[in-house]
């Protein structure tokens, strides 16, 4: 074969006019959320290199620093930081990812590595664990053998929903949704579905052995939808960069969190209902239905229709948000400290901390559920 | 490129739709999967968005792209490879209707698909993107000897191939 005739041969390989159409929309919305900035010049990127380095080793390495600290514990009312994680304040299993891996914790501190994978979210009932590594999809247990594994490029947020006996698990391959079965089997890619933002799909808790599923997309529009029978719900309007979905535990409830509002549909007919409060970063629901709502510098819980604050640090951002199963307790991270901080929220005020927590796991990792 | 760093959708556009064709052929022909190859080919579009602050303006924008395309290509493709070995008769990859090559195209990307994912990176390189090996060797960081050897058994083999099919 001649290099010419190769040559028209590769050039002439189809393209796809939906596939482009999908990018273009996705790398549009991309474009669009970016905000342009002005290229600093050399010297002050220096200077801002310099000063950054010098910060950080002034609070890691010097007694001022250690000092600093604890002075911003005391003032936000942590009685007692732990040097490390001895125990949970309640029964249960943590789940937690990152750089270092896929972490479980047991509720007396003991912990055990299950494997080298960045996200993961409990089974239903807690039995297994669903893990993402770039281009792995694992089930594993939460000793750490692995179920089965599924290979997929730019494996993101994996979110397992079902019964006891009948399991489903979705996740996104960069803009794209996919489900497959609890057992690995069956993977199917929702092409004809509009491309999914990044935010984590959520599964509805229902009894019925039925499986419903609720996603965001790239517009911002949640998407609700039974991927057994391949029907949309409902599908809402757009809402402007969104960040997290999460369903109330009796499955009426699903709450969007976006850049201005969070917002509450019903379940059944996707009518919508706002709650003026912005800035909401991640959300999650307690067993009896409380919502926790994390921003930049705040926890809130809202409860019979009031938001009220629960913990505000004086400095640092927060991440993370995770429920005892007792939903007793509010688990929170503060990055910047190197800290976890675990909010008492009944029968009682009380805040610990856990410090050197990137030490305890190789990383800092994200919280991903704390099952019973 | 200066335009859509200065905030010109339709600059990002033009970009984008002159751009969009190479990298999903090169996707596609490097995995030999429709579904991969758009994610693929997306997700490397997303990455220079990202980036396109940082972007050196006095660089083309054309090979960067498509050394993140390849890159991630190869890395699919060895993914792929090892989920065989892991779990052979696993679900397959979903097909999308209508989207696969055709005519003498299918052959050639039937006949690409015998090589491994390096080999069939370098031919892409080489015939579909126009780099000379020299160019390959960078993009791919190897050395020029190897580029070579890959193109000269990735033709030859593409060779013996599509002339069996045609006997």
């Amino acid at each position: 074969m001649s290099e010419r005739r190769l040559r028209q041969l590769l050039d002439s390989t189809p393209t796809d006019e939906r596939a482009e159409a999908r990018a273009w929309e996705l790398v549009h919305a991309a474009w669009a959320e970016r905000e342009p900035r002005r290229r600093p010049r050399r010297r002050a990127r220096l200077v801002l290199a310099f000063a950054a380095v010098a910060a950080i080793a002034t609070a890691s390495l010097s007694q001022p620093g250690r000092a600093v600290v604890n002075a911003v514990r005391r003032s936000i009312g942590i009685e007692h930081a732990e040097p490390a994680l001895f125990r949970l304040p309640a029964t249960g299993r943590l789940l937690v990812a990152g750089p270092s891996g896929t972490w479980v914790v047991a509720a007396d501190g003991s912990k055990r590595r299950l494997g080298d994978y960045r996200q993961a979210s409990w089974s239903p009932h807690g039995l297994y664990v669903v893990a993402a590594a770039t281009n792995e999809l694992a089930t594993v247990t939460p000793t750490g053998a692995v179920h089965w594994t599924l290979s997929r490029p730019q494996i993101r947020f994996p979110r397992w929903g079902g019964t006891r006996t009948d399991t489903r698990i979705a996740y996104l391959t960069t803009s794209r949704l996919h489900v497959v079965a609890g057992d690995g089997t069956g993977d199917i890619d929702a092409e004809g579905l509009p491309a999914a933002a990044p935010v984590a799909p959520a599964w509805q808790p229902t009894p019925a052995d039925r499986h419903v599923l609720a996603y965001v997309t790239t517009r911002g529009c949640v998407t609700v939808l039974d991927p057994d029978r391949g029907t949309v719900r409902w599908v809402s309007a757009a809402y402007a960069d969104p960040r997290a979905l999460a369903w109330s535990p009796d499955g009426t409830q699903l709450a969007l969190a976006a850049r201005t509002k969070v917002v509450l549909f019903d379940a059944r007919t996707g009518r919508a209902a706002a709650v003026h409060v912005a800035g909401v970063l991640a959300l999650a629901f307690a067993p009896d239905g409380r919502l926790a709502l994390l921003r930049d510098r705040e926890v809130l819980v809202r409860q019979d229709g009031r938001l009220r604050a629960l913990f505000v640090p004086p400095g640092g951002r927060l991440s993370g948000l995770a429920w005892s199963p007792d939903g007793r307790w509010l688990l929170t991270e503060l990055p910047a400290a190197d800290e976890w901080v675990f909010l008492q929220t009944h029968g009682g005020r009380r805040i610990l901390a856990v410090s050197h927590i990137a030490a305890q796991f190789g990383a800092f990792p994200s919280l991903s559920g704390w099952a019973s | 490129m200066r335009d859509a760093q200065r905030g010109s959708a339709a600059a990002l556009e033009h970009l984008f739709r002159h751009h969009w064709p190479r990298a999903y052929r090169a996707a596609l022909l490097v995995v030999a999967d429709a579904a991969a190859a758009e994610d693929i080919a997306q997700e490397s579009f997303l990455a220079a968005v990202r980036a396109l602050d940082r972007f050196d303006r006095r660089r083309p924008f054309g090979p960067w792209l498509h050394r993140i395309v390849v890159n991630r290509a190869i890395d699919w493709g060895r993914a792929r490879t090892l989920r065989r070995e892991l779990a052979e008769g696993d679900a397959p990859e979903p097909a999308a209707p209508g989207r696969e090559p055709a005519g003498h195209a299918q052959r050639l990307a039937a006949a690409l698909a015998g090589l491994g994912p390096e080999q069939r990176a370098v031919i892409v390189l080489r015939y579909l993107l126009e780099y000379t090996p020299g160019e390959i060797a960078e993009l791919l960081d190897l050395p020029r000897g190897t580029v070579n050897s890959r193109l000269r058994r990735g033709l030859d083999r593409l060779e013996t191939v599509l002339r069996e099919e045609v006997e």
